[in-house]
Formats: structure tokens, C-alpha cells, sequence
């Protein structure tokens, strides 16, 4: 062993060979940054939370149409690294002389949670643990009290003697709480009338969770689990690509879907016609025809003010 | 002799070799337990299993004749005359209740149009005299493809809001200038002759991320 040995001699010259007291120190000097740098292995995880590009990007509304663009390669870079599918993310503003309303036909909902797996499809939401932006409320008749419905039922068959079923979601309001307790302005109104959010630009502070009135906005607790096969690879920047652990997200009328001219994709899978929506300011629309024509009977929690675009009406 | 103005140094050295021996020893421990996993992992969730793809399916439920047609499929069920002679048309039989007893060979067909049975005559709808049209109230006679218009000759206010698109699906484009607009027909999600639409089988419901204990709304809805 070196250090009997030079133990054994003690008349060695002090810069020919190091010392017993040196080589303890330097020693435990290197086993104390190992040690360190080991203690460190939880930041490790660290580089699933964000890239660099990504923590030095504008703001959205600042950014020009060249930075967004490479904002959207880096989008679909990261997309194809993570599921191995090539998406197609785009950019989609809000269209003029347009502004979205939804119309949902309480006569006619019969509960089947249809639209709840159609926006989770639709929209990337984590799978496990779940994310819906669709609470389907089942309500006993002769009442419109919220607190006496249920999202949890698990009948074998629907719609059940004696119910009905109100479908709550985020109803994108004329005057959103959540976007005036955003402290980084992450979330705001587009003037087509969605509310929207940057999921790059979302801290995760949750104050709009707690602001919203319709327990519409959803929080990632966790990573979003997605299997490869069932991503949505049409997506669009503020709409449905997919999100981080740490960020808010909630519906957004499907704006990758919307503002190209579809309809959202809780629409288009409602066996019964319950769902409309359009473009309140053409009078040509459904929705313009229902809400001149129809017993329109609430916007939800009319009373706290939000003003809401959903609108819940009855047949007959 | 040396060693003396060492040693006068030795309260300050031997502090800090404390300090750091002490710091030493706390990041060894925490990188045994980080490696080691010595908390172990977080404990494992539920896994959710994922939505059947079939409650993710747009299609309507049923086929009218228009989408036969179109999908060129087999149309010999709509063959009347194939069975039924042209000059004697197939004549209603009731049982004492004055229920409509359904031939064997259309057994397939239930009735269940109107409450009470009010409704049961074929030939409300289905022209006696060229079983492969339907007639109309006011005498018109329309094609198996046109059967909307002849749901709209009773069912005025429903026919009004289907044109305005207030009742009934319509799949595709809400703005018609990017794509097309498909608006399904009655026969798409009513059946004729039973129209009532059949209860089904709700998908599956949340999940909590936590377990629930129990239902706080199970007592509400039981009552």
C-alpha cells in the first residue's frame, strides 16, 4: 500500500512524493464533490421541464411570424422526439367578423359521456392520470341546482326515469374571472371569443382554477401520458398540443378544429344533437336561429357576472 | 520542532476539517439515499385504462335508404314486389286488443310510434297502393330516400328546427365556405318505427386522481 509506505519514510523530500495529510485532504475534498454532485441527481430530471429555446421564447403576443415559426418547428421537433409521430402544429389566429357560441340542448342530452372521450382524443389530454374538460352533470328533474347533480354516476344504461343530464365545460365568458387573476398574462381572450392559454408562458400558480366559477380549468399534476397511437397529430399552438407537467389547460372549442371552419369534436360525436354551435354574428347560423327562436333558459351561474358563450336551452 | 507553528494553527484547521468532514458526510448520505432510492418510489397510480374506441365513433347509428344508395349497398330488402303482389295489397291483421300482430317475415320491425299504440297502421306511411313510396297526408308520394319529408308532413315544429339546423346533427363544417356541411336525415338516429332513441351504455366515468372514498352523491341521487 503507497501510504505505509510513505509512512515509512518520513525523510522524504516534501515536493518529491505528498503527504499523508495531503492525500486525506484531497481524498475526502474529491469524495465530498462526488458526494455532491450525486446528492444533485434529482435535478437530473430536471431537462423533461423545459428547453432552453423554450425558456428564452417572447412572449406570444410579442413574437413575429419568423420567431413563431421556429417556435413551431421546435413544437414539432420535440413531439416527434417524445411519440414518434410527425405533427402538424400550427399557428391559427382568430377569424374576422367571428364570434363562437355554443348552444346545448338539455331535452335532448342523454348522458352517454360521449363528448367527454371525443374532447380527450381530440385535444391530447394525459390519459393517466385523466384530464376531461367535459363534466357531465346528472341533475334529478325539476331542478337546477348544480349541487344536487352527479359526475360520477355509473348507470348500465342511459339516460336514467327521472334525470336529466347537464354537460358543464369551459364557457369560454364574456368576462373571464380566470384570465383577470392570471399574474403573467398566460391566458386571455382571443376576439373570436375563445379563452385561451400559452402553455409556455403558464407558470402553474393556479389562481385561475381557483377564480373560475365552472371548475373548467385543469391542472397537470403530474407528466401527461399519451399512447403514441392515439395522439391527435393535427394540433395547433394555443389549442391542443401537448402540454407539460406543471401547466393549467381546459376546453378551447377546439380552436385547431374551429377556427379552420370544423365544428369542435364534442359536436361532431353527440349521437343526439344536443350540441350546436356557430358564429353568432352571421344570422344565418343555428346558433343565431336558436337563440332568436329558442327557450334559451340558463347561462350557468348567471349571478357571478363571467357572462357566459355557453348557452343551455330546452325544447319544448 | 517543526511542528509547532502547526500546531498553534490547530483550532481553526480542525474546525473547518469538521465542517467539511460534517458537509461530507451529509452529501455521501443524501447521494446513498438519492441512488439507493431509499425513500423508493412514489407510490405507483392507478393505472386508467383507456376509453373503448368505439364511444369515440361518429357515425350514426343507423343507415337510411339515401345512404345505402349512395354506399351501393345491397338494396333487395326494399324490394317489395319481390314477395308482395302489386294488384292486393298485404292486408292489417289485429289481435283483440286491437294491436297490430307484425307478419313473420317482417318480424325484425317493431312497433313503437306514438304512445299507446295509436300509431300502428303501416299504411300511414307506406303507400298501399305502390308499397315502394310513401304517402303523404296531403297526397303526395314520396321515394324511400325522401323519408325526412314525410316525417316533417306530421312532425311540423321538429321538421322547422331541422331545417334551421336547431334539431339533428350536422357533421363537418359550421362554416361553409371552407368545407362542406353534412346534415343527417330523421333515419339516422330515429328509427322509424320505434323513434324513441334507445338507451344505451354510458361511456366510462372520471377518474379521481385520488381513490374517492365512497360517493358523496349516492345517498342525493338514490333518493
Amino acid at each position: 500500500m503507497p501510504l505505509t509506505d510513505e509512512k515509512s519514510k518520513p525523510d522524504t523530500p516534501p515536493g518529491g512524493s505528498i503527504d499523508r495529510r495531503s492525500f486525506l485532504r484531497s481524498t475526502a475534498a474529491f469524495a465530498g464533490l462526488t458526494a455532491l454532485a450525486a446528492s444533485l441527481a434529482p435535478l437530473r430530471g430536471l431537462k423533461d421541464y423545459t428547453s432552453t429555446e423554450q425558456f428564452l421564447q417572447k412572449y406570444y403576443k410579442e413574437m413575429t411570424p419568423e420567431e413563431m415559426e421556429k417556435v413551431l418547428q421546435r413544437i414539432t421537433k420535440e413531439v416527434e422526439h417524445q411519440y414518434g409521430i410527425r405533427p402538424h402544429v400550427r399557428d391559427l389566429r382568430p377569424m374576422n367578423g367571428v364570434e363562437f357560441v355554443y348552444a346545448l340542448n338539455l331535452t335532448r342530452c342523454i348522458g352517454c359521456r360521449k363528448c367527454v372521450h371525443a374532447c380527450v382524443a381530440e385535444n391530447n389530454q394525459s390519459r393517466s392520470p385523466e384530464i376531461q374538460y367535459i363534466r357531465v352533470l346528472k341533475m334529478p328533474h325539476g331542478s337546477m341546482d348544480v349541487e344536487k347533480g352527479n359526475h360520477l354516476y355509473d348507470d348500465k344504461e342511459v339516460p336514467d326515469k327521472g334525470f336529466f343530464y347537464m354537460p358543464i365545460q369551459c364557457q369560454q365568458c364574456k368576462n373571464p374571472a380566470c384570465v383577470k387573476v392570471c399574474p403573467v398574462n398566460a391566458t386571455w381572450q382571443d376576439k373570436d371569443g375563445v379563452t385561451v392559454i400559452d402553455y409556455d408562458w403558464c407558470i402553474g400558480c393556479r389562481y385561475c382554477e381557483a377564480a373560475c366559477p365552472y371548475w373548467a380549468r385543469r391542472f397537470n399534476f403530474t407528466k401527461p401520458q399519451i399512447p403514441a397511437d392515439r395522439l391527435n397529430p393535427e394540433m395547433s399552438y394555443l389549442g391542443n398540443r401537448p402540454r407539460k407537467q406543471g401547466v393549467m389547460e381546459k376546453c378551447h372549442f377546439c380552436i385547431q378544429r374551429t377556427r379552420d371552419g370544423k365544428y369542435p369534436a364534442c359536436l361532431e360525436v353527440c349521437p343526439v344533437g344536443a350540441r350546436k354551435f356557430g358564429n353568432i354574428l352571421d344570422p344565418e347560423s343555428e346558433i343565431s336561429y336558436i337563440m332568436r327562436t329558442k327557450r334559451i333558459f340558463i347561462q350557468l351561474k348567471e349571478e357571478m357576472g363571467t357572462n357566459p358563450r355557453f348557452f343551455y336551452y330546452f325544447d319544448k | 520542532m517543526e511542528q509547532a507553528p502547526e500546531s498553534s494553527k490547530v483550532p481553526g484547521f480542525r474546525k473547518t476539517t469538521y465542517c467539511l468532514s460534517a458537509l461530507v458526510v451529509v452529501f455521501v448520505g443524501l447521494a446513498a439515499a438519492f441512488l439507493g432510492n431509499l425513500w423508493g418510489h412514489p407510490p405507483a397510480r392507478q393505472q386508467i385504462a383507456l376509453v373503448d374506441k368505439g364511444f369515440l365513433e361518429k357515425t350514426p347509428w343507423r343507415k337510411t335508404y339515401a345512404d345505402m344508395v349512395r354506399a351501393k349497398e345491397d338494396l333487395s330488402d326494399f324490394d317489395c314486389y319481390g314477395c308482395h303482389d302489386k294488384k292486393h295489397p298485404p292486408p292489417l291483421r289485429f289481435d283483440g286488443n286491437s294491436i297490430l300482430i307484425v307478419p313473420e317475415e317482417h318480424k325484425d320491425i317493431v312497433m313503437g310510434h306514438g304512445s299507446h299504440n295509436r300509431n300502428n297502421l303501416c299504411y300511414n306511411c307506406h303507400n298501399e297502393s305502390n308499397l315502394e313510396t310513401f304517402q303523404v297526408r296531403d297526397g303526395r308520394e314520396l321515394k324511400f330516400a325522401d323519408s325526412t319529408q314525410l316525417c316533417g308532413s306530421c312532425h311540423g315544429p321538429n321538421y322547422r328546427d331541422w331545417e334551421a339546423g336547431a334539431h339533428g346533427r350536422i357533421n363537418g363544417y359550421w362554416n361553409t365556405k371552407l368545407g362542406e356541411a353534412r346534415k343527417l336525415d330523421c333515419a339516422n338516429c330515429h328509427n322509424p318505427h320505434a323513434p324513441r332513441i334507445p338507451t344505451r351504455m354510458p361511456a366510462p366515468g372520471p377518474h379521481a386522481l385520488r381513490t374517492p372514498v365512497g360517493n358523496p352523491h349516492q345517498a342525493e341521487t338514490a333518493k
